[in-house]
């Protein structure tokens, strides 16, 4: 069963001037939808390539099968491969293009009719089997090429951007429809895009890249709880930065920061714990894990349990109705500014100007070390 | 990697041309159609080019008694020699200067405004770089011999003009019509007006355009023959005395002077390549008010006025001036009744052309293809800079002095393998065109989509499908541009068939023959015939091209 694997493998452009790829190891397992996340020039373009065989890693392992292919060619290796352009022949009809894997492989003419007209159906191209792509614009190109990798019943699919050519709204729709045709085929697969949200949506497990370097691995689930680096939790998600500093190491893993100078006081889980006192650091926490409250709010009357939540004070600055979400944008007594993301329907109806409780959960907030340059670390590239 | 029996057996059910596709993908394959080829390129193309230096060399005792120090004439060859080529670089220089005069107003007009005829006001402009130049040289002779103007320095010049105008409107078309407009519009809508637009936006861009296509008139203008004998009179040219010279077999004379144009045309090959990139063009100091004044629509009528009378009385006119003067003279006498038979010479001569341009075609195809590819798609870094440049130096050689080279290398004074005739007027075809079969594939190559092979490479089709399947025919129009490129240049050449063909006559020779002979009304049906030709296949590059750009 296709399962695929890198060992350390490194990638160098221009006589080893460019390193794409730097030492990474990967892997996949039978059947499982992966996606190869990051901005533009991270490197996951050609680690696809290199596992399609059409670039040569300059050190390190490509196994499929457990088997090292590095001897054999892209046409040898057995794979679907989607491109970001779709590279449809557009010399040949629709049904030459989804015919032309099959023959290439040598099949009985019937089994070619059989499985091209499957294929297209799949995708419904059908009735367009005589045209020539020329006829579609980027959605039925977008088909034509799914149809086309598909036809040959390569166990293994390789997608580049495929979805970053169709129109957003079109492209959400698709996203599902595209995993379920995956799942249903059983194929393994794996998937390059730099948005986030496509990768949330539909897979399995993300790979996330960042200059030739994986930054962090796991299901959608788990690097949006828990990122492991400035550069994850900004990328993945809508995300909240403050400064401060270590202000005391307290017992059970925990310890009390100050939101700088003249912030408030809060208390934080030290889950790494590798931070000593007066240590810079930055807090991340998610849009929509803010609480909001009047000032008179009476935490004692509620049903909850609010004992790890942390509970400061913020002006109003503003508030937006984004259509399904309302935005609050708040400031600190030190003029630092947050973002909290509510629902349409959330009742409370504040005035710009007004000072609210802020309440977030303990588990909600992330410490990382203070990076030497911010700036570069929330960067999208 | 072993082959598994399931992988053998796959192999065994592939259709019969797939598994020769397999077979013939390993890279040794490759390396070997590498090998050939640019062994081809050296041997043939280039092998001539220095074969002639170190002809001059080996001879320069013999060289010096005959050019320098003469019993009878002292030096005076070599004062001959400089002298033609002085003429040469002035004819050069005045014609090609004057051509990009006219050129900026025509290849605007032509790209920018739209207007009832465009199309064959295009293909007329472009029309005589196909024509053989001993045709068009004697319409143009005989267009100006009705205003009493006679063969010498003036109407070389005229000449000149004619046949290289194309090389640069064509050229600047090629720039004007990628440059996108809306860096114009940018410029108009921060108040620039034309001419200032054109001077600070469309000029820097044309640049490129312009030196590209004045190395090739210049080139072309320095090497022309076959109109130039026609049109020179008394004055020499520096081609037409090496013709002179291996008419009377003064073979040292005419080594030194071929090796002396082709050096100097290197040269300037090279250092026009290297300065293209560094120089500027004059675009700063602002003048606004006066070229707003200048800018005027009064003006542009005038300038689209001058440049439309220009571009027919000097050009188009005496191209095809010709074909009115048919009906002149004893044509059926002359040509079908006379004694000499000269309409058999004139079919012969016809077949014999065809036969070279296409035969020219063919070898060039075959070493052309693999040769386009190795510039565009080999990373061997420097070398496939140098084989780059390098393959212009058949186009910037004048085919006189290259086709004296290749009468040395392959004639009886060197390898030996031709006699002067039809074998080596092939070889000769085969040098100077190989360029115009390369350059086309490459420019297709280099714009083709290399992300569709890589799709039919994961859908399982071996180096070799990929190439028959997907690669050609997207390249297909560059293949077939550059096959009509080749047969025009062969149908055209004059000078450089001379050198070598022994008995043969190819057309444009037998124009000039009947033109040096008198026999003007049987020249003037030959012209006309090949003047048709060229104009059908220049409708047909056109329409290839066309289908390309779609």
């Amino acid at each position: 069963m296709p399962s695929i694997e890198l060992v350390n493998v490194t990638k160098t452009f221009n006589e080893g001037k460019v390193l794409a790829v730097d030492n990474i190891s990967i892997e996949i397992e039978d059947g499982e939808y992966v996606f190869l996340l990051g901005p533009t020039g991270c490197g996951k373009t050609t680690t696809l390539r290199m596992i399609a065989g059409l670039e040569k890693p300059t050190k390190g392992k490509v196994l499929i099968d457990g088997k090292d292919v590095e001897e054999i060619p892209p046409e040898d290796r057995d794979m679907g491969f989607i491109f970001q352009h779709f590279e449809i022949f557009e010399h040949l009809t629709v049904w030459e293009n989804v015919t032309f894997g099959l023959e290439m492989r040598g099949l009985d003419d019937e089994f070619i009719i059989q499985e091209a007209e499957k294929a297209l159906k799949i995708v419904k191209l059908l009735k367009y089997a005589d045209e020539y792509p020329s006829v579609f614009g980027n959605p039925g190109l977008q088909k034509l090429a799914i149809a086309r990798a598909i036809a040959t019943g390569a166990k293994i699919l390789m997608m580049d951007e495929p979805l970053g050519s169709l129109d957003p709204k079109v492209s959400k729709e698709f996203r599902h429809e595209l995993r379920n045709l995956i799942k249903d085929l059983g194929l393994t697969a794996i998937h390059v895009t730099h948005n986030q949200e496509e990768a949330m949506a539909i897979a399995d497990k993300i790979i996330i890249m960042r200059v030739g370097k994986i930054v962090q691995m796991g299901t959608p689930y788990d690097l949006y709880e828990d990122p492991n680096s400035i550069f994850v939790a900004n990328f993945l998600g809508e995300t909240n930065f403050l400064q401060g500093f270590v202000l005391s190491l307290l017992e059970n893993e925990e310890m009390k920061i100050w939101i700088r100078l003249g912030g408030p006081k809060i208390i934080c889980n030290n889950l790494r714990s590798y931070y000593n006192l007066d240590d810079n650091i930055i807090i991340s926490f998610r849009f929509e894990d803010v609480y909001l409250f009047p000032m008179d709010y009476q935490f004692e009357k509620s049903p909850y349990d609010w004992s790890k939540v942390q509970i400061f004070e913020a002006f109003l600055e503003s508030s937006r109705f984004v259509g399904a979400t309302k935005r609050f944008y708040l400031t600190l007594d030190n003029g630092d500014k947050f973002i909290s993301v509510k629902p349409r329907t959330f009742e409370e109806s504040f005035i710009s100007g007004e000072k609210l409780t802020i309440g977030i959960h303990q588990d909600d907030i992330h410490v990382f070390k203070a990076p030497r340059d911010l700036f570069y670390e929330l960067s999208l590239s | 990697m072993k082959r598994t029996s399931e992988e053998q057996e796959v192999e065994n059910k592939l259709t019969l041309s797939l598994k020769i596709d397999r077979f013939f993908s390993k890279p040794v394959y490759r390396k070997t159609l590498d090998a050939v080829s640019i062994s081809f390129f050296v041997l043939v193309i280039i092998g001539p080019i220095i074969n002639i230096f170190s002809t001059i060399f080996l001879n320069l005792p013999s060289i010096y008694r005959d050019v320098f120090a003469d019993e009878l004439i002292g030096n005076l060859q070599w004062l001959n020699i400089l002298n033609s080529l002085g003429v040469s670089f002035s004819v050069a220089t005045v014609a090609v200067i004057f051509d990009i005069i006219i050129a900026f107003p025509v290849s605007i007009i032509l790209t920018r405004y739209d207007f009832r005829g465009k199309k064959i006001l295009d293909a007329l402009v472009d029309l005589p770089m196909a024509v053989p130049t001993s045709a068009l040289g004697f319409s143009i002779l005989l267009f100006w011999g009705t205003f009493g103007i006679n063969p010498g320095m003036v109407l070389i010049i005229l000449g000149h003009i004619v046949f290289t105008f194309p090389y640069i409107v064509r050229n600047m078309k090629i720039v004007l019509e990628k440059a996108d407009t809306l860096y114009e519009d940018a410029a108009r809508t921060l108040g620039a007006s034309g001419i200032t637009v054109f001077r600070t936006i469309t000029l820097p861009m044309m640049k490129e355009g312009v030196i590209a296509g004045s190395i090739l008139a210049f080139t072309r203008s320095l090497g022309e023959t076959g109109a130039t004998i026609i049109m020179s009179g008394l004055v020499e040219t520096a081609p037409i005395m090496i013709v002179g010279f291996r008419r009377q077999l003064e073979l040292p004379s005419a080594s030194l002077l071929a090796g002396i144009l082709i050096a100097i045309s290197i040269l300037l090959l090279f250092s026009i390549k290297f300065f293209s990139r560094r120089g500027s063009l004059p675009i700063k100091g602002v003048i606004p008010e006066f070229e707003r004044f200048l800018s005027h629509r009064y003006f542009r009528y005038i300038r689209d006025a001058i440049t439309s009378f220009i571009l027919g009385l000097i050009i188009l006119i005496p191209s095809f001036f010709i074909v009115t003067q048919l009906t002149e003279g004893d044509l059926i006498g002359e040509l079908f009744l006379s004694q000499d038979y000269k309409w058999a010479y004139l079919y012969s001569s016809l077949i014999s052309s065809i036969q070279v341009g296409a035969l020219a075609v063919l070898i060039n195809l075959i070493f052309g293809i693999p040769f386009a590819f190795i510039i565009t798609k080999r990373k061997w870094g420097k070398v496939i800079t140098i084989l780059d440049t390098i393959l212009d130096i058949p186009i910037a050689i004048p085919s006189a002095a290259l086709g004296f080279a290749i009468f040395l290398f392959w004639g009886p004074a060197g390898i030996g393998l031709f006699q002067p005739g039809f074998f080596m007027i092939l070889f000769v075809h085969v040098t100077f065109s190989f360029p115009y079969m390369v350059r086309p594939i490459i420019g297709v190559l280099e714009t083709s989509d290399e992300g569709v092979e890589e799709a039919a490479r994961t859908l399982g089709a071996s180096n070799l499908t990929v190439f028959r399947k997907i690669t050609l025919p997207n390249i297909k129009q560059g293949i077939i541009a550059g096959c009509i490129m080749v047969f025009t240049r062969s149908m055209g050449e004059t000078g450089a068939t001379i050198v070598v063909m022994g008995s043969i006559r190819t057309i444009p020779v037998l124009i000039v023959d009947w033109v040096e002979a008198n026999v003007y009304a049987s020249a003037i049906f030959a012209s006309t015939i090949v003047i048709i030709f060229s104009a059908l296949l220049i409708f047909a590059l056109r329409a290839v091209t066309k289908k390309g750009g779609n």
